[in-house]
């Protein structure tokens, strides 16, 4: 009985992760095909549609577009959202618990939502520049993210540690340098890591606010595979997933994977 | 009537490469209580899950009341384990928890309930019946966890340093409160610890383990007495060591030279033999005429310790296999560090060991 | 005492989501009761009493319902497996689970179709295994929607379980069992009552991500499988009928928040004891 309920979970877990990496890895072979189509097995070998990459209107555009949003809200993310878990943490803020669900809330609401919430609102206001809606936007996306990660490493450090660091010599500065910030910085890193992804891959948000010029990469590739499917997207997919994947181990080298967990 | 009521024979249990249990034997009889005493790590707890069966021996075998439960699962052992900081179930109160061995033995609501009451009542602990066991305190947590492994009326009880948890003054009490109530209720039980007073305290006999075997099994006096090597002696109770050389032996005595002096004692080594001599600290007093049968011994002091009803003096002696506690019930007047002190014991006092 | 200067500290954050954030859902919610002559509910009557839209918002309740359940059904037992796997290959299988989790939704989605494809890699494994004798259609099957659902939300069942089973006291089943429980007996009665929470977090996160899905339904069913998200996105792109898709939004809007505030009361209940 109990070796049978071993068996039934290590099964799941198994099929778990086959079925989630499943159409994770399938497009690798298929980015390398030398078919115009995706056909199972691939045919022959070939990198044309990594070339073609670049020579795709607006992709290459819409990955550097991607790549600024998601690091500028991020930097601003990881800024208004350090301030607040401290004052939440440290400070004395009237209503501290439903101001933290308030900072957490975007994260449970559809994004579809709030795309049109914010596209509505953008034009009350008559702000139709699609750059800086979309910065507005992704802020929100990825606040909590940050919020949700500093918060908890910040509540879990004993600041007790802060004073034993005084009393051995350091000033209050060099004490928060040297212990404070080696405590949280998985916290960090980690927030930083998801509210980057969160933003890099957003849909639903976005799609209110691009305009034909100013389109996320999310938005560019569903345009693209409703136009002209064909493995240039595979090519597209397995670049992403490799830098996906270097991410995630850089961020195990730095702070281990597992205080990465997100929920 | 069988005396032995628990039997284990041969036990050996291994973690990968390492050898926990090695050859282990022992057996327990019927309503006694048995100390498994040894320093941590040394396979104490691995022993209790092994005769639990929450762990499988990979040799040797387990005997209840005559019978090998090697082979049966733990659930259907009938062994009580009281386990170290307790493992209530936090989302069950403390009835709950007390009538969960019930619950799970299928006995009915009503033949329960008047179960759980007489062991709550057992415990003290009526009226928490109804509380959460995570609003209790560590005593009571104890006498939860005693009253959930007796519910059941298990053929043995396991308790895995029940009282590590607990601050000193209240360890102290309970440990006589456990050992008599366990003596109400007849079982046979056995603690795990690795501290040596509450072996003494709780146990009929003490199993000192040392590195996956048990190296001596004895009433207390025997072991505080008569210990059986040089690792028993150190870990039941203090004691001045001295290591040494024989230099004479014959009639049941040898002469070991130390760097104190001349010590004799009963024993039997060959002249030439590297030995250590020991003898407990409440058996030397400071004279230097003692009567007959002594052994005299001149040292220096380097600590003096008072422990209220008695004074221990520490001796000077180089760091190494020598170890000096004497200890004397007032201390004479012009002892303190750096004095002289004649030392006296009895040569029958005197115990020798074959040195580590 | 003075005015502690550290709570200031929440200010720009607090601020900046009441005014980008709280600040246009209220401007939604008013515009779904707010009409071209004043106040008005003919959003609400048109979306709840068009048998259409009735019907879709029965549909995203049904797919995030199969959907919850599916990767309830997998994600608990794996999370255990999981939460026993020892060192150095839980880390591993950790990050396995934790990768898809990363990987844009566009990606799966696409592969997901690579995979169902008629001339895809489960058609061709089930003719090479012959299983079958000619392709079968799977994509824009509403089975196929299914997977594809459960295949993008079960990380977020699994590793909220695994939080909590990792943490339970592994003890705990070793007392039941010297307390004479079977195996079975001490799942029902210790194990799984303690990882409720766990299971709470995990069904409330997969059910209010799943009934606002918006990507993966349309690329794997198109219109074939109208979801509340998709009628609101045509409602305010396609129809320009902003009082529609207000009203669909604030529908929306009220499921999420029930979920939420019920799992946040359903886990202090369960942490209450
Ligand atoms: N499940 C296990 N896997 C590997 N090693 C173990 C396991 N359980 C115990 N050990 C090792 O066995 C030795 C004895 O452990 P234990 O019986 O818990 O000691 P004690 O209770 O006497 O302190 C220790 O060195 C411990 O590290
Ligand atoms: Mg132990």
């Amino acid at each position: 009985m109990e070796r049978l309920g071993r068996w039934l979970s290590g099964g799941a877990l198994a099929l778990v992760i086959l079925f989630l990496l499943l159409p994770i890895l399938v497009v690798i072979p298929v980015s390398f095909t030398e078919a115009p189509v995706f056909r199972f097995p691939p045919e022959g070998f070939s990198l044309q549609w990594y070339e073609k990459i670049g020579r795709v209107d607006g992709l290459l555009g819409a990955i550097g577009l991607s790549a600024r949003l998601a690091l500028l809200a991020t930097v601003i993310s990881l800024l208004l959202g350090t301030l607040c878990a401290i004052a939440l943490v440290r400070g004395v803020v009237p209503g501290a618990a439903a101001v933290s669900a308030f900072m957490l809330s975007p994260l449970m609401l559809p994004g579809l939502v709030l795309g049109i919430a914010m596209l509505q609102a953008l034009r009350e206001v008559g702000l139709r520049d699609a750059w800086w809606s979309l910065l507005l936007a992704h802020v929100v996306i990825t606040l909590p993210f940050v919020m949700r990660t500093v918060l908890a490493s910040l509540s879990l450090f004993d600041f007790g540690m802060v004073d034993a660091a005084r009393t051995l010599g350091c000033s209050y500065p060099v004490a928060l340098w040297r212990v404070l910030v080696p405590n949280i910085l998985p916290g960090f890193v980690s927030g930083a890591l998801f509210a980057f992804i969160a933003s890099f891959d957003n849909y639903p948000v976005s799609m209110f606010l691009v305009d034909v010029r100013t389109k996320t990469l999310p938005i560019q590739l569903l345009n693209y595979l409703e136009i002209s499917p064909d493995p240039t997207l595979a090519a597209v997919s397995t670049c992403l997933i490799a830098l996906t994947v270097a991410i995630l181990l850089l961020c195990d080298r730095l702070v281990g994977l597992r205080r990465l967990a997100p929920v | 009537m069988n005396d032995q009521h628990l039997a284990v024979r041969g036990a050996s249990k291994r973690f990968g490469t390492a050898s926990v249990l090695d050859d282990l034997s022992l057996a327990v009889a019927r309503g006694e209580f048995v100390s498994l005493l040894g320093p941590s790590g040394c396979g104490k707890t691995t022993l209790l899950r092994c005769i639990a069966g929450l762990l499988r021996l990979d040799a040797g075998s387990i005997a209840v009341a005559g019978r090998d439960i090697s082979a049966l699962p733990a659930h259907r052992r009938n062994v009580g384990v009281v386990f170290q900081n307790y493992a209530l179930f936090p989302h069950l109160t403390v009835a709950q928890n007390i009538g969960f061995g019930l619950r799970a033995q299928g006995v009915r609501a009503a033949e329960a309930a008047p179960r759980i009451a007489e062991a709550l009542a057992l415990v003290r602990m009526a009226e928490f019946a109804d509380r959460p066991v995570t609003a209790l305190s560590g005593g009571q947590q104890q006498r939860v966890a005693v009253a959930r492994a007796l519910v059941v009326r298990p053929t043995l009880l396991l308790l895995d340093e029940p009282f590590s948890a607990l601050d000193r003054k209240l360890r102290e009490t309970m440990q006589v409160e456990l050992k008599h109530l366990l003596r109400e209720v007849g079982i046979t039980a056995i603690f795990v610890t690795h501290d040596q007073e509450e072996a003494l305290v709780v146990s009929d006999r003490i199993a000192v383990m040392n590195a996956g075997r048990i190296e001596q099994l004895a009433d207390p006096a025997t072991l505080y007495q008569r210990p059986a090597s040089l690792y028993v002696l150190d870990f039941v109770g203090q004691s001045m060591r001295l290591g040494g050389t024989v230099s004479a032996a014959g009639l049941g005595e040898v002469t070991v030279e130390t760097r104190l002096g001349t010590v004799r004692a009963p024993g039997a080594f060959a002249p030439g033999s590297r030995v250590v001599v020991a003898v407990r600290p409440e058996a030397v007093t400071l004279t230097e005429t003692p009567p007959g049968g002594r052994n005299t011994l001149a040292a220096r002091v380097s600590e003096v310790s008072f422990l209220g009803s008695r004074t221990q003096l520490h001796l000077d002696l180089p760091a190494g296999e020598d170890r000096g506690v004497v200890e004397l019930p007032r201390l004479p007047p012009g002892i303190g560090p750096g004095s002289a002190v004649p030392l006296a014991f009895p040569i029958a006092d005197t115990m020798v060991f074959p040195a580590a | 005492m003075k005015r502690d200067p550290l709570g200031l500290l929440a200010l720009p954050g607090v601020g900046y989501l009441a005014l980008v954030f709280l600040a246009p859902l209220l401007l939604l919610l008013w515009s779904s009761v707010r009409g071209p002559e004043g106040w008005t509910l003919d959003g609400y009557v048109r979306l709840l009493g068009d048998p259409y839209y009735r019907g879709v918002i029965a549909a995203s309740l049904q797919l995030a319902l199969i959907t919850t359940g599916g990767a309830l059904l997998l994600g608990y037992p794996a999370a255990f497996a999981l939460a026993r796997a020892r060192g150095g290959w839980q880390v591993v299988l950790f990050a396995l689970i934790f990768l898809p989790l990363t990987v844009s939704i566009i990606v799966k989605s696409f592969g997901w179709g690579i995979v169902l494809r008629r001339d895809g890699i489960l058609n061709w494994a089930l003719l090479n295994l012959g299983l079958i004798e000619r392709p079968v259609r799977m994509i824009f099957t509403e089975g196929a929607l299914y997977a594809g659902m459960i295949n993008v939300f079960l990380p977020f069942m699994v590793l909220p379980i695994f939080a909590v089973v990792r943490m339970l006291d592994p003890r705990l089943p070793d007392a039941a069992a010297t307390l004479g429980a079977s195996p079975w007996f001490s799942f029902r009665r210790v194990t799984l009552p303690l990882s409720l929470p766990g299971v709470v977090a995990g069904v409330s996160l997969v059910f209010s991500l799943s009934v606002a899905a918006y990507v993966t339904p349309s690329l794997l069913m198109g219109d074939r499988y109208m979801t509340m998200s998709m009628v609101m996105a045509k409602a305010f792109l396609n129809l320009r009928d902003w009082q529609l898709g207000a009203a669909m939004a604030a529908v929306l809007l009220a499921m999420a928040l029930a979920v939420v505030v019920g799992a946040a009361a359903l886990q202090r209940r369960l942490g209450g004891r």
